[in-house]
C-alpha cells in the first residue's frame, strides 16, 4: 500500500517540475543525507492578483500519512488524505490555530478523491485564501473577525 | 589490452558517467504563460540562461528600441537584474547550474518581474 503512494507522489512530482502554475512550487523534502522523503511536501502557494493576498507565497508542509494509500477502500484513517499545513500558521476562518488547512477536498468523508492531485489542492487552497467558508470555520479569531 | 575487465566487472551502462555535461532543455514560463525554451549544458552557469533572456525580454520593450540601445545588451548579465528567475521556489543564484540544482531535462523556471521594496 505504501509502496503504490509512493509512486503516485512520484510521478506527480515528475509531472509538477515538467509543468505547474506559474509561481507555486512543491518538492519533497530531503533528509540530511540527500536522499527524497516522498510523504512530506515542502510547497509555495503565491496570493492570487487582484486579492489582497498578491504578492506574497505562502508556504506549507504538505504530510501524506505513511501506509495510506491514495486509494479509497483502504480507509485505516478516515481524515484527511494528506495534510496541508501553513508553516508559520496562516490567520484565516479555514486554518487551524496549528496551520492546518480545513478544505473539502482535503477531507476523505467530503469530497477528496483518489484522482484529485497536488497541483488541484494547491490551487484549491489558494482559492480559499480569499473566498473563507464560513459555516465552517477552524479558528475562531479569524472568524468571528471575518463575519 | 583492457578489454579483460571492461565486460567482467562493469555494472550494466551507467548513462550518468556520459550524460555527465549534456545538454538539458528548460522552460522558462512567464506569469502570462508565455514559454521560451533553452538548451544547457548541465555545468554551465544558468547565469548564462538568465542573461539571455533577459536580454530578449527587455529588447522587446519599446525602450530599448527607441533609444538604440541594442549594443549595450552584449553584456547579458546587465539585464539579468530586472528579472527574478525562480526555480522550486528558490531564487536561481548566479553560481548555480543546472547539475548543482538537480535539475532535469524538461524542468521549469518561473521567470518574474524584480520588485525591490522600500524605494518608492
Amino acid at each position: 500500500m505504501a509502496g503504490i503512494c509512493r509512486s503516485r507522489l512520484a510521478e506527480e512530482r515528475k509531472q509538477w517540475r515538467k509543468d505547474h502554475p506559474f509561481g507555486f512550487y512543491a518538492k519533497p523534502t530531503k533528509a540530511t543525507d540527500g536522499s527524497m522523503n516522498l510523504l512530506e511536501w515542502e510547497v509555495g502557494i503565491p496570493g492570487k492578483t487582484g486579492t489582497p493576498w498578491e504578492g506574497g507565497v505562502y508556504k506549507l508542509m504538505m504530510i501524506f500519512p505513511e501506509g495510506e494509500s491514495l486509494h479509497h477502500q483502504d480507509t485505516t484513517h478516515r481524515n484527511h488524505r494528506n495534510v496541508s499545513k501553513f508553516t508559520p500558521p496562516l490567520f484565516h476562518p479555514n486554518v487551524y490555530p496549528s496551520g492546518t488547512v480545513c478544505l473539502s477536498i482535503l477531507d476523505e468523508e467530503k469530497s477528496w478523491k483518489p484522482a484529485i492531485t497536488i497541483k488541484q489542492v494547491l490551487l484549491g487552497i489558494q482559492e480559499l485564501l480569499n473566498d473563507p467558508n464560513v459555516n465552517d470555520p477552524a479558528q475562531s479569531d479569524a472568524y468571528t473577525m471575518f463575519k | 589490452m583492457s578489454d579483460g575487465e571492461q565486460h567482467a566487472t562493469q555494472d550494466p551502462i551507467e548513462p550518468k558517467a556520459e550524460d555527465a555535461n549534456a545538454p538539458i532543455n528548460i522552460k522558462v514560463v512567464t506569469q502570462t504563460g508565455e514559454e521560451v525554451f533553452f538548451k544547457i549544458k548541465r555545468n554551465t552557469k544558468l547565469s548564462k540562461l538568465q542573461g539571455a533572456y533577459a536580454t530578449k525580454a527587455f529588447a522587446m520593450s519599446a525602450l530599448i528600441r527607441v533609444n538604440g540601445l541594442l549594443a549595450v545588451c552584449a553584456r547579458d548579465e546587465l539585464w539579468t537584474c530586472l528579472f527574478l528567475f525562480l526555480y522550486d521556489g528558490e531564487r536561481v543564484q548566479e553560481h548555480d547550474t543546472p547539475s548543482s540544482l538537480n535539475m532535469e531535462d524538461n524542468d521549469t523556471i518561473d521567470v518574474m518581474v524584480e520588485q525591490v521594496g522600500g524605494s518608492a
